[in-house]
């Protein structure tokens, strides 16, 4: 009778971790379009952040989810998915939004020169800003 | 009057040439694999930075570590926060040569690029084969290596060490661009 109960708690403990294990194993990618932003911030003013401080901006804007709105200067689709440009005031950098997948689609409704506000996650700074799975909000 | 006409064009033909001597791309593609018995594992970078001066045929290459996308979301944030420490080292870069620049047709010219690869903060000489295509207004190169994680310092702890190959496959596409302001 009590080994019994022993092996059943055992069990019961294994089939508990393994579900666990199973659970951080398979973590879900951050889902941009569910999540709350946690900056809101314009493409002129992220830009200049990034330009005179790099280090700092990549302390405070790494990582997050950003809403982000500018004015389009370029759209483009590379491999079935978009990219949109957004205008700064700096002299060559400007702000790189790489679409979703599903954000890709609408691209097509979307002109240069209209004003436009994303949410996306900032991965740095190269010549741009660079913000990854873009998700359009109007 | 026609000499004159001959001259100016000459000019313009000069002013455009020199216009066009950087090129560049801001979507690059860069992939890695890691393959062993046990798992296969890839990421994908679609926001890498390639510049090649087409007046020397220096290349120079700048990668966000944060931008190589994973599958699964656990190994993107070990990735970053445990093998190649993104926080500290965020980007990786390659600076070098194309040797032979000048011979590269408008077909597939099989080349090699001599240079230094800085990941993790750790440097170390490379030539990397690649094959170039150049036409008007491209420079389109692509190309594949193998990358040894010990040589960049990059630590695996050993739980995981059957899962994560030593050796990585890297390949890379860029399309580069006459660069325009």
């Amino acid at each position: 009778m009590n080994t019994k109960k022993i092996i059943a708690v055992i069990l019961g403990f294994g089939i508990i971790s393994l579900f666990i294990v199973y659970k951080i194993y398979n973590k879900p990618h951050v889902n941009v379009s569910d999540a709350k932003s946690d900056i809101t911030i314009t493409a002129d003013q992220i830009i200049n952040d990034f330009s005179s401080d790099e280090t700092k901006a990549n302390r405070s804007y790494l990582d997050k989810i950003i809403k982000i709105s500018g004015v389009i200067s370029e759209l483009k689709v590379v491999k079935q998915k978009g990219i949109i440009t957004l205008k700064t005031n700096h002299d060559f950098g400007s702000v790189l939004c790489h679409l979703s997948d599903k954000a890709s689609q609408k691209i097509n409704s979307l002109k240069e020169e209209q004003t436009l506000t994303l949410k996306g996650i900032c991965t740095g700074f190269l010549m741009d800003v660079i913000l990854v799975k873009c998700e359009i909000i109007n | 009057m026609k000499i004159i006409y001959t001259i100016l064009m000459c000019f313009l033909f000069v002013n455009v040439s020199n216009s066009q001597k950087q090129f560049l791309t801001k979507n690059g593609a860069i992939t890695f694999f890691s393959s062993t018995t046990m798992a296969d594992i890839k990421a994908d970078n679609n926001q890498v930075l390639s510049i090649i001066d087409a007046s020397n045929g220096k290349m120079a290459i700048i990668i966000l570590m944060k931008s190589f996308m994973f599958k699964k979301a656990l190994m993107q944030e070990h990735f970053n926060e445990n093998y190649v420490e993104s926080d500290l080292f965020p980007k990786a870069t390659f600076k070098g040569e194309i040797l032979n620049f000048e011979t590269i047709k408008n077909s597939e010219t099989k080349l090699e690029v001599k240079g230094s690869i800085t990941i993790h903060g750790k440097r170390k000489e490379i030539i990397i084969p690649a094959s170039f295509t150049r036409s008007e207004n491209t420079i389109f190169v692509k190309g594949e290596f193998n990358l040894l994680l010990s040589d960049y310092n990059v630590k695996i702890p050993s739980i995981v060490s059957k899962k994560i190959a030593k050796e990585l496959k890297v390949t890379f596409e860029f399309n580069h661009k006459p660069y325009k302001k």
